[in-house]
């Protein structure tokens, strides 16, 4: 993991991408883990019932896949904040990637900012977001 | 939409919810849920700390105050997204209590029409008194023809 310095980071770098398959089950299991196992997030029909074209991540997990994104590149214990926007449906049983880019350091405050977004396979930005992270 | 309501409501607590204790084993299969493998997400003991979204679990008993303008009540939003400022990690053992706020209110006019937001902000400490996160919920209502 990751520990990384605040001098050796500059504006532009890029974090990940990150592509991972995001299974139907591994969201079942987020879904379980936070105790929202409703239909839309666990089972095509019943999200279909809801209108839904299929199951669909909850948008909260889309949050916790881009800060394992930004732990990944800064270390646990960096992030100090995630602003994110949903802008579309996030389907399961798909390939998604994790993105990132520094925008700004801060010298004063040794943090750094950083636009982050996960795209589809077909680079849709389904959900985009900035963050901010110290670093020693 | 025309939206028109009383500003006075913003920022009121409408609700506060203590949840129960947390435990280790939630922890963990959260964060192995999001994929971790960080010792300090995964690894029981006195080092397991909370993923930082885990926050994102803990809710208030009310989702929305009362007095939400008439306008708004009842009907279907979405979740547009949060902004979380966080604190200090949630642990083992640790009661969180979310205090809810109507933080925010306002129009929009997109592509597709006229949209209301109604943030509403959770203000999560745990029993130290110790702020864990500060949520806002950003949630979208589509302006009605």
């Amino acid at each position: 993991m990751a520990d990384r310095r605040f001098d050796d980071v500059f504006e532009g770098d890029e974090l990940g991408p990150v592509e991972l398959f995001l299974s139907k089950d591994q969201v079942r299991a987020y879904a379980r883990a936070v105790d929202h196992y409703f239909a839309r997030f666990t089972d095509d029909e019943g999200a279909r019932r809801e209108g839904l074209p299929g199951m669909i991540t909850p948008g909260n997990m889309s949050m916790g896949l881009l800060t394992t994104l930004v732990d990944g590149w800064a270390g646990p214990g960096k992030l100090r904040r995630l602003g994110t926007t949903f802008r579309g449906l996030v389907l399961p049983d798909r390939t998604i990637r994790l993105c990132g880019a520094v925008t700004q350091k801060d010298q004063t405050t040794r943090s750094v900012e950083l636009d982050v977004w996960m795209e589809s396979d077909e680079g849709e930005r389904l959900v985009i977001g900035t963050a901010t992270v110290a670093l020693q | 939409m025309g939206l028109e309501f009383d500003r006075s409501i913003l920022g009121e607590e409408f609700d506060r919810t203590e949840h129960d204790p947390v435990a280790a084993d939630e922890l963990i299969a959260f964060a192995r849920a999001l994929g971790e493998a960080s010792p300090c997400y995964v690894e029981p003991g006195a080092a397991l700390i909370g993923h930082p979204t885990y926050c994102i679990r803990f809710r208030g008993g009310k989702f929305f105050p009362d007095n939400l303008p008439e306008g708004l009540r009842y009907r279907m939003s979405f979740d547009a997204g949060k902004d979380i400022e966080f604190g200090v990690p949630v642990r083992a053992g640790d009661r969180i209590t979310v205090v809810s706020t109507l933080h925010d209110l306002y129009e929009k006019t997109g592509r597709s029409g006229s949209m209301v937001f109604v943030v509403v902000r959770f203000t999560m400490t745990n029993q130290r008194g110790e702020t864990v996160a500060v949520v806002d919920n950003r949630m979208m209502y589509r302006g009605q023809e």
